[in-house]
């Protein structure tokens, strides 16, 4: 045999597989550009004057100004912190003790039809924030609230109130209606996966179902209690839909309302550099919240009793305590889905008639009925879709490649890399946006204003499709990859005929949730609206705002519709793990 | 047909650099089938994946069938799917969104040029009919038992008839009834295809019974290389000796040797001969496997060892009994008729008398 012609011929032909270096290469880059280059043009911008001016703009200079600005700023130390804080302890707090009591009822008693309420809590979270916040207005509002209306003619109250939504407790309230069912999600599957031989234990020692809850099973889920806390105190902090809709009438001020303010002055032009310059600390602060998440689910799991594996859990007689938890329960399905889907489906015949005082001649379908002919309304249907849709695709395959990176292979910077996306999770919206908008007012290549920046700027929420991917590709056994390879397969064909169908199922979740999450988002396209790449939830909102309540509820029935089918393709990713028993 | 020459791997760990592995040079012959056999950690499973190509070495040289597939010096690094070879891997890997038949007939599907269709069915069906799985063909992978799954595993590594086939542990995922059995079809298809075989496995069993020369790891080096009646018969150290069989070592020393023969001292001055070429004087380890001495209840020959029978366990064919010798403890294998106790003072006689003495 020629040998020494075959090793040069072999030397020159085994490179490695390009393709397995450039396709990866290329997903990191595109991740990079979309979380980084937003994120270090508002950190430009932070220091950049005057403060109208964008950071390139001929005569930007280098300057402390806004920094300095923001740190002295009346407002921003004794408004806006303590509003934030409150507004975001108030929450948390609140949100945790629903979701502690919703989940332990749900998994540890004998309520009847758990799988019903089960759904029932969980439906809300695919409804857009701004529609269940219209609902609440309507329902609390303190003049024409239904409850307010409803509790005056049964005591026969004059006046306003006795609810205000319009409050720090009402805005409290609505957020973290809108938070528990994604702690209580968290929890019941804690519950459910907790050894009920720790609890029978201490029965057996002579201890009281309260003090075993107390002094076992609390101890025991704290560790696991913690990142879902954490997460919803990520959320909240984020906050900006509640806080305008609800927040705003009260004069509350936290900081993601203070940046929409900065960027849209009463008189006078937007003020970039302070914008950017607002948002360095509470990035800041994110970052250090999400920190704190990742110690929390990495020490969670080192928890040895809490494991995946699902016990058949014995359920206590709620016995005296029957009346009670029941009553709990129905007030809290009422206020977070109930009355709220009531309401806008009549609000969406009747406008803003009450039922008391309506008869079926008011009914009307003109909040339907108008939309067939308005053309807006045809192209926030058709933004909403392509937004939510490609950027759910994007963030799907580029975050499903960042996984694959992290977890399978041996590029430098990988862990860079996984930092960078996680650190996406921690990135407030509103901030997202203004990164966004500052960056894409500098590029002279004319996507601002147009739907394509909403594709780019939703496209930065990386972490939610790793984060799933990575246990999906987990999952994969390594030598399912390698038993390919050496059957002589390259690259890419191992990608496409044995990777990419095993983790099929896994991306298709992802790509539903974050699709609901991009029909969901109000944040990003409101601080980036224009004409042109108006959505549904803005489109909302804008209706409401204008005076229409029945087209406002219409659309938010209609978007209700929409988003509903969803529900049956979700049902195997969040009702299944309902019905454990 | 496979050369490995002074392969060398090294990973970083807390305490710094630890060699994987470490020079480690050998040769297997055309059809022959040869066993890398070592603890957990020893490095053959990466040795093999290196082989494979699924793991780079630091340095050293790899040819397959005449065909440099890695040379650190040269620059050479063939990537897996380049090489031809077929794996057997621990987990069998069976992928679950296929059928057995799409399986089996992947490696033909991905192999350029294109085999045609018929060709493929064809073959995929005569290896499917050599490994007893034709009439499951259109089977689920995940609704295939331990043993089926092997032998797709099996197939699959075959059927695109590679110079050289790689198992890695291909029976430790089996329970031990079946691991007896697949281990002889295992065994008698090798034999019946002829394909050269590389294998690793922590079961010594499994490589003296399967492969016609086998190499012991240990901490990354090859610590003895030969055929399995002379590894066994002929440990060249005490870990050799431990790891291929339940072993007695004593300490001992030697008083008198003529160069062939010597006399050996053990516990407190019991003395007996064995065979060896080490010199008068030396510190030695003697090793008395437990199934290779007899036990009498009267001295049967000068040098036989005193013991105490500190327990008795019958387990039907033989008695496994637990004896001191002037304090350390010893595990003797005897048939199960022997009639002794536990208190009785009794005689140990090897009996063979090579392959006892290892240098301390």
């Amino acid at each position: 045999m020629k040998r020494t012609a075959k090793q040069a011929d072999d030397a020159g032909h085994f490179r490695r597989d390009w393709l397995s270096v450039l396709v990866p290469a290329a997903g990191a880059l595109a991740a990079v550009y979309l979380i980084a280059a937003p994120l270090a043009m508002l950190i430009y911008a932070a220091f950049r004057g005057p403060a109208d001016f964008l950071p390139f703009e001929d005569g930007a200079q280098w300057t402390l100004d806004n920094v300095i600005a923001v740190f002295t700023d009346p407002i921003m130390l004794g408004r806006v912190l303590p509003d934030t804080l409150i507004f975001v302890a108030g929450t948390v707090t609140l949100t945790t003790l629903m979701a502690m009591v919703l989940a332990w009822i749900v998994e540890r008693t004998d309520l009847a039809a758990r799988n019903v309420w089960f759904a029932i809590i969980i439906f809300p979270t695919l409804a857009p924030i701004v529609v269940k916040a219209i609902a609440w207005i309507l329902l609390m509002s303190p003049n024409a609230g239904w409850a307010n209306l409803a509790l005056r003619g049964l005591f026969g109250w004059s006046g306003e109130g006795p609810i205000n939504i319009f409050s720090m407790p009402g805005l409290i309230l609505c957020q973290a209606l809108a938070t528990t069912p994604f702690v209580f999600l968290q929890l019941s599957a804690a519950l459910r996966s907790m050894n009920p031989m720790l609890e029978e234990a201490s029965r057996g020692a002579g201890a009281s179902p309260f003090t075993t809850f107390r002094k076992v099973t609390l101890p025991v889920l704290l560790p696991g209690l913690l990142a879902p806390i954490i997460l919803v105190t990520l959320i909240t902090f984020e906050q900006f839909e509640l806080p305008l809709i609800v927040g705003l009438p009260a004069r509350i001020n936290v900081f993601a309302f203070r940046i929409y303010n900065e960027l849209n002055p009463a008189s006078g032009l937007p003020n970039y550099g302070g914008a950017a310059a607002i948002s360095l600390p509470f990035l800041a602060l994110g970052l250090l919240a999400l920190v704190a998440y990742n110690y929390a689910i990495r020490h969670a799991d080192k928890f040895v009793t809490v494991t995946g594996k699902a016990f058949a859990q014995k359920r206590l007689p709620l016995g005296r305590w029957r009346i009670p938890a029941y009553a709990f329960m129905t007030i809290y399905v009422a206020l977070s889905a109930v009355l709220p889907v009531g309401i806008l489906v009549w609000t969406s015949f009747f406008g803003f008639t009450p039922p008391g005082k309506a008869t079926w001649a008011d009914a009307t379908l003109a909040g339907y009925a108008s939309f067939f002919s308005n053309p807006v309304f045809w192209r926030a249907v058709f933004n909403s879709f392509l937004v939510a849709g490609l950027s759910a695709l994007i963030v799907t395959l580029l975050g499903g490649l960042i996984a694959w990176i992290v977890v399978r292979s041996k590029a430098p910077g990988r862990g860079l890399l996984d930092a960078l996306t996680f650190m996406s999770l921690g990135i407030p919206a509103v901030i997202a946006a203004l990164a966004v908008m500052v960056l894409y007012l500098s590029l002279p290549i004319g996507v601002y204003g147009t739907v394509w920046i909403l594709v780019i700027a939703y496209s930065y929420r990386l972490a939610t499709a790793t984060r799933l991917s990575r246990a999906t590709i987990m999952q994969v056994h390594k030598e399912l990859e390698e038993a390919s390879e050496a059957a002589g397969a390259r690259w890419l064909t191992t990608q496409a005929r044995i990777l990419l169908p095993l983790l099929a199922p896994g991306l298709m979740s992802a790509f539903l949730l974050l699709f609901i999450i991009g029909m969901r988002e109000f944040t990003i396209p409101f601080v980036l609206y224009s004409q042109d790449n108006v959505v549904l939830s803005v489109l909302i909102w804008q209706l409401f705002q204008g005076g229409q309540p029945a087209h406002s509820a219409a659309l938010g029935t209609l978007m209700l519709l929409m988003v509903a089918p969803i529900i049956f393709f979700a049902r195997r990713f969040l009702v299944a793990r309902g019905s454990g028993d | 047909m496979l050369t490995v020459s002074s392969l060398q791997k090294s990973f970083a760990t807390d305490q710094g650099r630890l060699n994987v592995i470490d020079d480690v040079s050998f040769d297997v012959p055309e059809g022959q089938c040869y066993a890398l056999l070592g603890p957990s950690g020893c490095g053959k499973t990466t040795t093999l994946r290196c082989v494979a190509g699924l793991e780079e070495p630091d340095s050293g040289r790899i040819e397959i069938a005449g065909r440099v597939v890695y040379d650190s010096a040269l620059g050479i690094n063939v990537p897996t799917h380049q090489r031809p070879i077929g794996i057997v891997f621990q987990s069998y890997a069976i992928w679950p969104h296929m059928d057995v038949f799409e399986n089996v007939a992947y490696p033909l599907r991905v192999a350029r040029p294109r085999i045609p269709k018929a060709e493929i069915e064809q073959r995929v069906m005569d290896v499917l009919a050599l490994v007893g799985m034709k009439d499951v063909a259109r089977r689920p992978a995940p609704r295939l038992s331990g043993g089926q799954q092997q032998r797709v595993a099996l197939a699959r590594a075959i059927v695109r008839r590679p110079a050289l086939l790689l198992l890695d542990e291909p029976l430790s995922n089996l329970d031990a009834m079946l691991r007896e059995q697949m281990r002889k079809e295992l065994a008698d298809l090798i034999a019946r295809i002829g394909v050269t075989a590389l294998f690793v496995t922590h079961d010594q069993a499994e490589a003296l019974s399967l492969a016609a020369r086998v190499a012991v790891m240990h901490k990354g080096k090859i610590a003895q290389e030969g055929a399995p009646r002379d590894i066994y018969s002929q440990p060249r150290n005490v870990f050799v000796a431990e790891f291929l069989g339940a072993s007695n070592i004593l300490d001992g020393r030697i008083i008198s040797s003529d160069g062939a023969q010597a006399l050996v001292e053990v516990g407190a001055g019991q003395r007996l001969r064995a065979k060896t070429p080490l010199p008068a004087g030396s510190a030695i380890k003697l090793l008395l496997r437990p199934e290779r001495l007899s036990v009498s209840l009267h001295k049967p020959v000068d040098d036989s060892l005193r013991a105490q029978v500190s327990s008795v366990g019958f387990t039907g064919p033989t008695v496994d009994c637990s004896l001191t010798l002037d304090g350390a403890p010893i595990r003797v294998v005897a048939p199960a008729d022997t009639p002794i106790k536990a208190g009785d003072e009794v005689w140990l006689t090897p009996l063979d008398r090579n392959g006892m003495v290892l240098a301390a």
